[in-house]
């Protein structure tokens, strides 16, 4: 409740001018934020610039901020997640000339060296998701996130949040199995089919 | 309901979360965060970039009627001169020799004197002049035409060396 009020106080002297707020609020939220779009992007560069265009948003209309709504991190959070949604959606617009998937998993060789092979598999099974599913186990399995912390981000019931996350979870399932990195024989059915 | 997470799935996620962890921001975003609170973003989007773009509509706008009124003005003006214009390039344009009146035609100069009602009757040439004659030069041509070509005084047709009486013109 302390670190709400905090980043509230700072959200008021951002809106008042005072843009060393803004850098506090990057010391803090930053590397959640960064995170996040990670997880949710096939490129490092991508997540940075997305992270960084929230910041520059957030400079230029601190006033949109409404503590009545959620906290400080739960604002970021949605518009980060807004403009990871309209990045995928201009990416769908081009098309590579030289026949490379935009879609596949294209990291930096240092960065890529630097995970386990089961690692980078998972991550390309999690990018394969669709995004509303992606972003759901970014956030609550990856990030541990309160539901109702998860419900404030994406504005909408927790209700929504659990189902849409046991949905996110057996596709991903699926996927990983079908990768050979999950065994499914001795387990239950993922799905009850009535 | 979300409880049915796959113990290898758990495991899976579990290490990259590790990894994800470790996620730090680059220098260059450091550096492009700094230089944003620093004031150099606030050129990404200028402030009063909404009233300038509006002024620059409203400019637009205002020459465009004004090009419009201008157009119209100009179309106005071409319409009322155009008959005028027409006629003019019409007989600029006729060759010398042309005339409305068919070629073969004959003249008749008929003389005329003033009756007491005030209208020009014709007379006999031969009669004796109660009043001052004119000569009525009728033109009739083969196409059944009949024109009065001019009226004169009979002293000044005679005084002109006009000879009287039926003459063939000329084609």
């Amino acid at each position: 409740m302390k670190k709400e009020c905090e980043d509230s106080e700072r959200m008021a002297r951002l809106a008042a001018g005072d843009a060393g707020a803004l850098h506090e609020l990057y010391e803090k939220h930053g590397r959640a934020l960064l995170r996040f779009s990670s997880a949710m992007c096939h490129s490092r560069q991508s997540a940075e610039d997305l992270v960084h265009d929230t910041f520059v948003a957030l400079l230029r209309g601190p006033h949109l901020f409404d503590p009545a709504q959620g906290s400080v991190f739960a604002y970021l959070c949605g518009a980060l997640r807004h403009r990871v949604s309209r990045h995928f959606r201009q990416q769908k617009r081009w098309v590579e000339l030289d026949g490379h998937d935009a879609r596949a998993v294209n990291q930096d060789p240092a960065d890529e060296l630097a995970r386990s092979e089961a690692s980078a598999v998972f991550r390309r099974a999690l990018l394969e998701l669709p995004l509303q599913h992606r972003e759901i186990i970014a956030l609550c399995d990856l990030e541990e996130l309160p539901y109702h912390a998860v419900a404030a981000i994406l504005d909408c019931p927790i209700g929504t949040v659990r189902s849409r996350l046991h949905r996110a979870r057996a596709l991903l399932t699926l996927r990983l199995a079908s990768l050979e990195l999950v065994d499914l024989e001795d387990q239950p059915p993922l799905v009850q089919l009535s | 309901m979300t409880d049915a997470l796959h113990p290898q799935v758990a495991s899976l996620l579990a290490r990259y979360r590790v990894e994800l962890r470790d996620t730090t921001p680059s220098d260059s975003l450091d550096a492009r965060i700094a230089a944003l609170v620093a004031g150099e973003g606030k050129d990404i989007f200028p402030p009063r970039r909404a009233p300038r773009r509006l002024g620059y509509w409203a400019m637009a706008a205002a020459m465009a009627v004004v090009a419009i009124a201008t157009g119209i003005y100009i179309g106005m003006r071409l319409e009322r001169g155009a008959p005028r214009a027409r006629l003019t390039q019409q007989s600029s344009t006729l060759p010398a020799d042309f005339s409305m009146w068919p070629a073969d035609s004959v003249a008749l100069q008929i003389p005329a004197e003033y009756s007491p009602q005030g209208t020009l009757v014709a007379v006999d040439p031969n009669a004796h002049s109660s009043g001052k004659r004119y000569w009525v030069d009728v033109v009739v041509s083969n196409d059944g035409t009949v024109r009065i070509e001019r009226v004169v005084p009979a002293e000044d047709k005679h005084a002109a060396g006009v000879p009287d009486g039926i003459t063939l013109q000329s084609p």
